[in-house]
């Protein structure tokens, strides 16, 4: 029962996230500067008449005040109308949609790459000598201090341009897909990496893995079977960190790779003052940072009773 | 924080390939910059006996988001327009109108109507047929706000009616004489689509499946991604100057959409794609040593690439400091700086190869003592700390907004070194693409920069005549802002006038003039620089905006 009734507050919660990521946003997109009919129609090489223009104001509703403009928006999304893409012209349910599937793909190869990789130079380098610790972690601090767009750049050189190993850009296949992978996981598993075997270092200096050594058992055996099991604990705690970093990262790695995604719809649209597609953007990654929030408190409460506090 | 300055990096990139696509190309190689190598309607890699089959992969540096020409102002649609529909009028190497799908015209003496008699036996891939009501019906799409044309309806603007004679013949009345009419029917934004499709479609329906009577049938499109293009069978109506005939060699073409510069270019080496679009001009020498790829680089008609002055407000309104500036910028190395020795330096306000170019324009030369004068005479004595001239307490500041982008233009650094030896202080302001456009329309800056393509000399009345400056009632491109009743009486006359001999002598006068006013300065002919695989041959110049044109191409085996 509180259990239910802690989780009704969480979804509540997150409703309201998503309310304020809304309100947020259509703020901010309207306050900045730029006329939104003019960057439909009128950009760099255009030249349209008036007659052109106010039909695509009276269309967006772009004429009415803010505040009606607002509550419309907010009365549509009620209604699950996320509305019609500026620039595109189709609703903007079905341009995120049209992106969706190459983001998640990547996305989900990115974390498991991260995941691995993390949890593979943590394991081998928690409590080891200090040279192979510096090493690890001089790398980490490199990795997760470079902007995602010159990593992607370095790899492009290193494993691209000059022994065409893998595709420069483009969608087609598992191949395509190996680059953009790493360039969105090293930074993630870089600090995953760093946080993770200060956990273990922790672990391993309790009385229990001394208990479990003693009964003769082999260093990689605690390291795995019980000091591995505690600090992975901090990657569902990191879950919110490390979502955030995909949809982040995804923006850059989508337009350096000149992949399809929402990333690369996100910036567009940005650009080009896309009011309803930009909204619509923020309100899913929101909605993705929400329920993947619920899950983790669902989660922790079934773990650890002791953690519900709400 | 990394997440927030990276992503303000790739804004800018994204940036760079809209603006790409609206325009910038490559340049042009002085040393081979004779006629030979840039001819519009040229074949080139024209070698060897052509093979069916085979896909040809394409990259071009930013994806239309519509692929409905008469919906949109993208420079792809130069490539995409000759892929997929066909138009009226072809225009023969020397820019003059030619048949196509019209096989000839006759034009009232008044110059008002345009009587066309239309090639018979043409359809649209879904069936349509081409005829007298297909041309009106497209007429009428362009002009539909529905269809928010930005390029194609403005060019039409002085249309007002059609009469269908017959089913091949078609009566055209425009509301005044417009002489580029028959020039602006060749451009790709006018191609013809299906009037079925027309019909059956709303516009953002026509943006995703676009139906058009050319040689190859939009199959497949992908939003940011790519287009897919296949043969059209029986297709045997292309322009007749281009001495071809029959469908095409090709089986296919696939477009992708590749945004990054560098990206595209080393995809093209490693053989990905066999031609790819705007090859920045650093990598130009790079493709005409590779043995294994074909340059191409040819001027392209309208507005060479021209940094504009805002004259309806301080400090540009006065001549001798738009003169002043001029003096203080070394065009010379502008060019060489940003060409990369693939670009010509511009000599006036429409570039070489524009009908009625005056080659004895005479623009102004770098003369920093010249520069200084002209500002101490205009008042302009003081010295701020920093060095910058003052008047009256005010330093000599000039606001120049550009789009925000991750490799900025170093012209904008460069010009703002070389007018501050004269004590001119420039502000560069990077802006995102919706800020800028929104500030030139209400002509808030001092410094804007640009080109403008169209395939005729009427390029200057859309950008300096006193009508095309923006106002609450249209939207026009005369960022100058520039108002000159002699220089509009020309411009409007040339409208009306078919005579070559007049035209020469009008166009010729408003170019001086404009050289006398100084709107703005010309830095370098624009034009296209494209790479293409060796093994792709008989690739044509296009005679509109000098891009290729694939029709008749074919790939080596």
């Amino acid at each position: 029962m509180r259990q239910l009734k802690r989780i009704a507050t969480r979804f509540a919660a997150g409703l309201g996230v998503l309310w304020g990521a809304a309100t947020l946003s259509f703020v901010a997109l309207h306050v900045t500067a730029g006329d939104a009919a003019l960057a439909t129609v009128a950009g760099d090489g255009a030249n349209p008449t008036q007659a052109v223009l106010e039909r695509v104001r009276a269309d967006y509703g772009l004429d009415q005040p803010l505040w009606q403009q607002y509550l419309g928006y907010l009365g549509r999304l009620l209604q699950g109308d996320l509305g019609e893409s500026y620039q595109q012209r189709v609703p903007v349910a079905s341009a995120i949609g049209e992106q969706l599937g190459e983001t998640v793909q990547l996305a989900l190869s990115a974390a498991l790459v991260a995941v691995v990789l993390a949890v593979g130079t943590a394991v081998l380098t928690a409590r080891r000598r200090p040279w192979i610790r510096s090493a690890a972690s001089g790398t980490e601090l490199v990795l997760t201090s470079f902007p995602t767009f010159v990593l992607g750049l370095v790899l492009l050189i290193v494993f691209s341009f000059p022994a065409g190993w893998f595709p420069v850009s483009g969608n087609d296949g598992v191949s395509a897909l190996v680059l953009p992978t790493f360039t969105l996981a090293l930074p993630i598993a870089a600090t995953l990496s760093q946080v993770l075997r200060t956990e273990l270092e922790e672990v391993l200096e309790q009385p229990f893995i001394l208990t479990a050594r003693s009964r003769g058992m082999r260093d990689a055996a605690v390291r795995l079977r019980h000091a591995l099991r505690h600090a992975l604990i901090q990657i569902v705690t990191m879950s919110g960190f490390v979502i955030g970093g995909l949809l982040g990262g995804a923006v850059i790695t989508e337009t350096l790779f000149v992949r399809r995604g929402v990333g690369q719809l996100m910036l567009t649209a940005t650009t080009t003052k896309d009011i309803p597609l930009v909204l619509g953007v923020v309100l899913f990654a929101a909605a993705v940072y929400v329920v993947v929030n619920l899950v983790v408190d669902i989660v922790y409460g079934l773990i650890d009773p002791r953690v519900v506090t709400a | 924080m990394r997440f927030l300055l990276s992503t303000r990096l790739l804004a800018a990139s994204v940036a760079i390939g809209a603006l790409a696509a609206c325009g910038s190309g490559g340049g042009i190689n002085p040393a081979s910059a004779d006629a030979s190598s840039r001819t519009a309607g040229a074949v080139l890699n024209g070698a060897g006996a052509p093979v069916d089959g085979g896909i040809l992969n394409l990259s071009m540096s930013a994806d239309p988001l519509c692929l409905d020409p008469h919906a949109i102002s993208s420079d792809v649609e130069q490539i995409f327009g000759r892929i997929l529909t066909d138009n009226l009028i072809y225009l023969d190497t020397e820019g003059n109108p030619g048949p196509w799908l019209a096989e000839k015209w006759e034009i009232s003496a008044d110059g008002k109507v345009y009587t066309f008699h239309l090639r018979q036996g043409v359809t649209f891939s879904d069936g349509a047929v081409f005829d007298a009501e297909a041309v009106v019906a497209n007429f009428e799409h362009m002009l539909d706000p529905d269809t928010r044309s930005p390029l194609a309806g403005p060019y039409i603007a002085p249309y007002e009616s059609s009469r269908i004679v017959d089913p091949y013949t078609l009566e055209v009345t425009l509301k005044q004489p417009y002489t580029p009419f028959l020039d602006v029917l060749a451009q790709g934004w006018l191609g013809l689509l299906s009037p079925k499709a027309i019909k059956e479609s709303t516009p953002a329906q026509l943006c995703e499946k676009p139906v058009g009577s050319g040689p190859f049938v939009l199959t497949g499109y992908t939003k940011t991604q790519g287009a897919t293009f296949t043969k059209r069978a029986g297709y045997d109506w292309g322009p007749p100057q281009l001495g071809y005939s029959g469908a095409a060699h090709l089986d296919g073409i696939n477009v992708s959409w590749v945004g990054q510069d560098a990206v595209r270019f080393n995809s093209l080496v490693s053989n990905q794609y066999q031609a790819t679009g705007y090859v920045p001009a650093q990598n130009a020498s790079a493709v005409k040593t590779n043995p294994n790829l074909v340059y191409s680089n040819v001027n392209r008609i309208g507005l060479p690439y021209t940094i504009e002055f805002n004259t309806s407000r301080a400090p540009f309104d006065d001549l001798a400091i738009r003169q002043a500036f001029v003096s203080a910028v070394d065009r010379e190395a502008l060019v060489k700086t940003v060409g990369f020795g693939e670009r010509q330096l511009a000599t006036s306000f429409v570039d070489r190869v524009t009908k009625y170019y005056d080659p004895e324009v005479k623009l102004r030369g770098h003369d920093l003592k010249q520069a200084n004068e002209l500002l101490d005479k205009a008042g302009w004595t003081g010295r701020d700390a920093e060095g910058y001239r003052t008047k009256d307490g005010k330093t000599l500041l000039v606001q120049w907004p550009v789009a925000q982008t991750a490799t900025i233009s170093p012209i904008f650094d460069l010009v703002q070194a070389q007018v501050k030896a004269a004590g001119i202080k420039v502000n560069i302001e990077l802006l995102p693409s919706a800020q800028l456009t929104t500030r030139r329309y209400n002509g808030d800056y001092d410094l804007s920069a640009g080109v403008w393509h169209t395939n005729t000399p009427d390029v200057l009345y859309i950008k300096y005549a006193t009508f095309s400056i923006p106002n609450e009632k249209r939207l026009g491109q005369n960022t100058s802002r520039i108002s000159d009743a002699q220089l509009d009486g020309w411009l409007e006359e040339a409208r009306r006038t078919g005579d070559k001999a007049k035209l020469t002598e009008l166009y010729g006068n408003a170019q001086q003039r404009l050289a006398e006013l100084v709107p703005g300065f010309p830095v370098y002919d624009n034009s296209v620089l494209w790479a293409f695989s060796a093994k792709l041959h008989d690739v044509v110049v296009d005679t509109s905006h000098g891009t290729p044109y694939f029709a008749y191409s074919w790939l080596e085996k």
